[in-house]
């Protein structure tokens, strides 16, 4: 079978495997009122987003791989009669990393403080798996009588959770490097708590303008005000620009994904970790202990995949078309169904961001520190504050949104025609008409004639 | 998309912007990816032939081997007569070339009353053949001292894996092996009456594995 094949076969498998997973969730947290919410916390939490950032450390030897032309981890195998031959995709590998990290020696090192040294791996992840309990991954429903939120928390707070709780995941890391009484680690750690410090400012600043131009801190409604065209451009099936994020904040996006990605500590921003230098502050950990903060990366990619969905990209919301198909028949007598599609359509947008941070960390060398320093400081917080007064403004003149989608759209537009311009247009070579195009044999003819 | 070297990026206002030469540079690697996800590879072992959609140069080694080059040195071999005896008649010159003495050869005498045509012809024969792989620096000179054209290293076969050192001192049972050779100038073939060997023409270096 062509591999393409497989590939697609794959996808569609995954794809129904996700949309059977969020039907169960609606069907469970239907069926048991009495719950609460516990349903959503243990399939939204411990299995999607656990899934998928085990399954990410897999992907991203694998699609790291794919980017450098390598075949990537497949030696892996399961020993079982249709199996054995069969590489799977490299992902029997995670039973095989778990394994090893399960059994490992747990090294403590001399002299280390060892209370902090065992509580800073829980620091670490703790903080970044509870960020995902304010993104909403499907619609609320009403299920048997009652609504069914897909949320596992909506507290008035709302984002302002998600600086608090993120600001708190540097104590792990510092208190690592710290408590393992090493230097490199010690450098790491500092290097963490300093980088984390100059992004945090940027971090707040990039969600403001979405704050601003939806009135509102909350996530649900702040998808509810993206699932409103801004242009409409047909009644029946609805279709137009909607308001995303993307459309309102480009700035706010790249500055939202820049500090973000500063966060989690990954490769343009691998100060931290900086493996070839510094082992990071994580140089003394071994065995679960590292896997924690390697999970936790993981788990913080799957997280600010879900935010940046959430916030920018239309959350579960369909880009057109939604409340056609909200009226089309087995969608409307049974909303369920409509509710797995929606939650499907999350996962797909939070697994294409996922890729493209680990296509990120695969393309972009990392930064000097200097240069991350000026990048926060002297770039994104004065670009953060820029777009602030900007949108602020633009929100007060035309509170449709429209003024700003317009200012978003030329951003857009302008960053496409630059990216888009080819290189032949190259200043270097339109200056010098006569040699436009030197092939080889002139070359060759040119040299010939110097030497003889 | 190779990169200009005379484009001067401080005063290119993509390079100054950097949002747009990020995307260029995600577009690069992402094309990669996608041909590479997306594409089958192909297996030829000849990696410059390969006219795969994958972009992927590995050669998988235990499944897929490029082959070695005619002149590969590989593990030694006692090259079998057509009887299944070794050729050697264990004259040490490849004991006394060798410089990490790693060949260690016993010398047996044939009866001279044996009414074997054999004891007519040849006088002598190892009892014990013995290489210390682990000595060997696979330098050839045994092969090239052998006058009998008894000893060859074309098993293309490397790093054999032991458990032990002594795993690693071959024998004759364990040396000789591979293809048969015979020679018209062997003593045997020499003998009056006897029909020149098919494979004449091949005389004198040309290896008979490959007729």
């Amino acid at each position: 079978m062509p591999r393409a094949l497989v590939i697609v076969g794959a996808m569609v498998f995954i794809l129904f495997a996700i949309a059977g997973l969020m039907a169960a969730v609606y069907a469970l947290a239907a069926l048991l009122p009495s719950a609460g919410r516990l349903p959503q916390i243990v399939v939204l939490m411990l299995v999607f987003v656990m899934v998928i950032a085990s399954l990410l450390t897999i992907a991203e030897r694998k699609w790291s791989a794919m980017i450098q032309d390598r075949i990537g981890p497949n030696r892996a195998r399961i020993d079982l009669p249709l199996l054995r031959d069969r590489p799977l995709g490299g992902v029997p590998h995670l039973a095989a990393d778990a394994l090893k990290m399960l059994f490992k020696e747990d090294f403590v090192p001399k002299r280390a403080n060892n209370f902090l040294f065992n509580l800073a791996p829980i620091l670490a992840f703790g903080p970044v798996f509870a960020l995902f309990a304010i993104i909403p991954v499907g619609p609320t429903l009403k299920l048997m009588g009652r609504d069914v939120p897909m949320v596992i928390a909506t507290p008035d707070f709302g984002v302002l959770f998600l600086f608090a709780i993120a600001s708190l995941a540097v104590y792990g890391t510092s208190l690592a490097g710290w408590s393992s009484n090493n230097k490199l680690a010690l450098l790491g750690g500092v290097r963490a708590s300093s980088q984390m410090i100059a992004y945090e400012v940027a971090l707040g600043l990039s969600l403001v303008g979405m704050m601003i131009a939806f009135s509102t801190v909350q996530v649900p409604q702040m998808l509810e005000g993206q699932a409103r065209y801004l242009w409409q451009f047909s009644r029946d099936f609805d279709f137009g620009l909607p308001a995303w994020g993307i459309f309102l904040q480009p700035v706010g996006l790249v500055l939202f994904f820049a500090a973000a990605f500063a966060e989690t500590k990954r490769t343009p921003f691998d100060l931290p970790e900086g493996d070839s230098e510094i082992i990071g502050y994580f140089v003394e950990y071994s065995g679960m202990k590292f896997g924690m903060f390697m999970i936790s990366e993981f788990v913080e990619v799957v997280v600010l995949a879900g935010v940046t969905t959430a916030l920018f990209f239309g959350g579960y919301h369909l880009p057109f078309g939604e409340q056609w198909l909200a009226r089309q028949e087995p969608f409307a007598s049974s909303p369920w169904l409509l509710g797995a599609i929606l939650g499907t359509v999350f996962w797909i947008k939070v697994i294409v961001l996922c890729w493209l941070q680990l296509a990120i960390r695969w393309t972009f060398p990392r930064f000097r520190y200097d240069q991350i320093q000026s990048l926060g400081w002297k770039m994104l917080l004065p670009a953060g504050l820029l777009n602030v007064f900007i949108t602020g403004a633009l929100v007060l003149w035309d509170p449709s949104l429209r003024a700003i989608a317009v200012v978003g759209l030329i951003e857009i537009a302008i960053v496409a025609a630059l990216t888009a311009r080819g290189t032949e247009e190259h200043p270097a070579k339109i200056a010098s008409p006569g040699a436009s195009t030197p092939d080889a044999a002139a070359l060759t003819a040119a040299s010939r004639a110097g030497h003889g | 998309m190779a990169y200009d070297a005379s484009r001067d990026p401080r005063q290119d206002v993509r390079e100054r912007i950097y949002l747009p030469e990020l995307i260029r540079g995600l577009a690069v690697t992402t094309r990669h990816f996608l041909r590479n996800l997306f594409g089958q590879r192909d297996t030829n072992v000849n990696v410059l032939n390969r006219k795969g959609t994958s972009l992927v140069t590995t050669v998988q080694y235990p499944e897929e081997r490029v082959p070695y080059p005619p002149g590969y040195r590989g593990l030694h071999r006692l090259v079998p007569r057509e009887d299944g005896k070794p050729r050697c008649v264990a004259c040490y010159m490849c004991a006394t070339v060798c410089p990490a003495q790693c060949i260690y050869i016993e010398a047996g005498e044939y009866d001279p009353g044996d009414p074997a045509a054999e004891s007519r012809v040849i006088e002598k024969f190892p009892t014990t053949f013995v290489i210390d792989e682990l000595r060997c620096i696979v330098c050839g000179f045994c092969v090239e001292a052998c006058p009998k054209d008894a000893i060859r290293m074309d098993t293309t076969k490397h790093a054999p894996s032991e458990y032990t050192r002594e795993g690693f001192v071959y024998d004759i049972p364990k040396l000789l092996q591979g293809p048969s050779v015979s020679h018209p100038s062997d003593p045997w073939n020499r003998r009056d009456g006897s029909k020149p060997p098919a494979h004449q023409e091949f005389e004198p270096h040309a290896r008979i594995s490959k007729p």
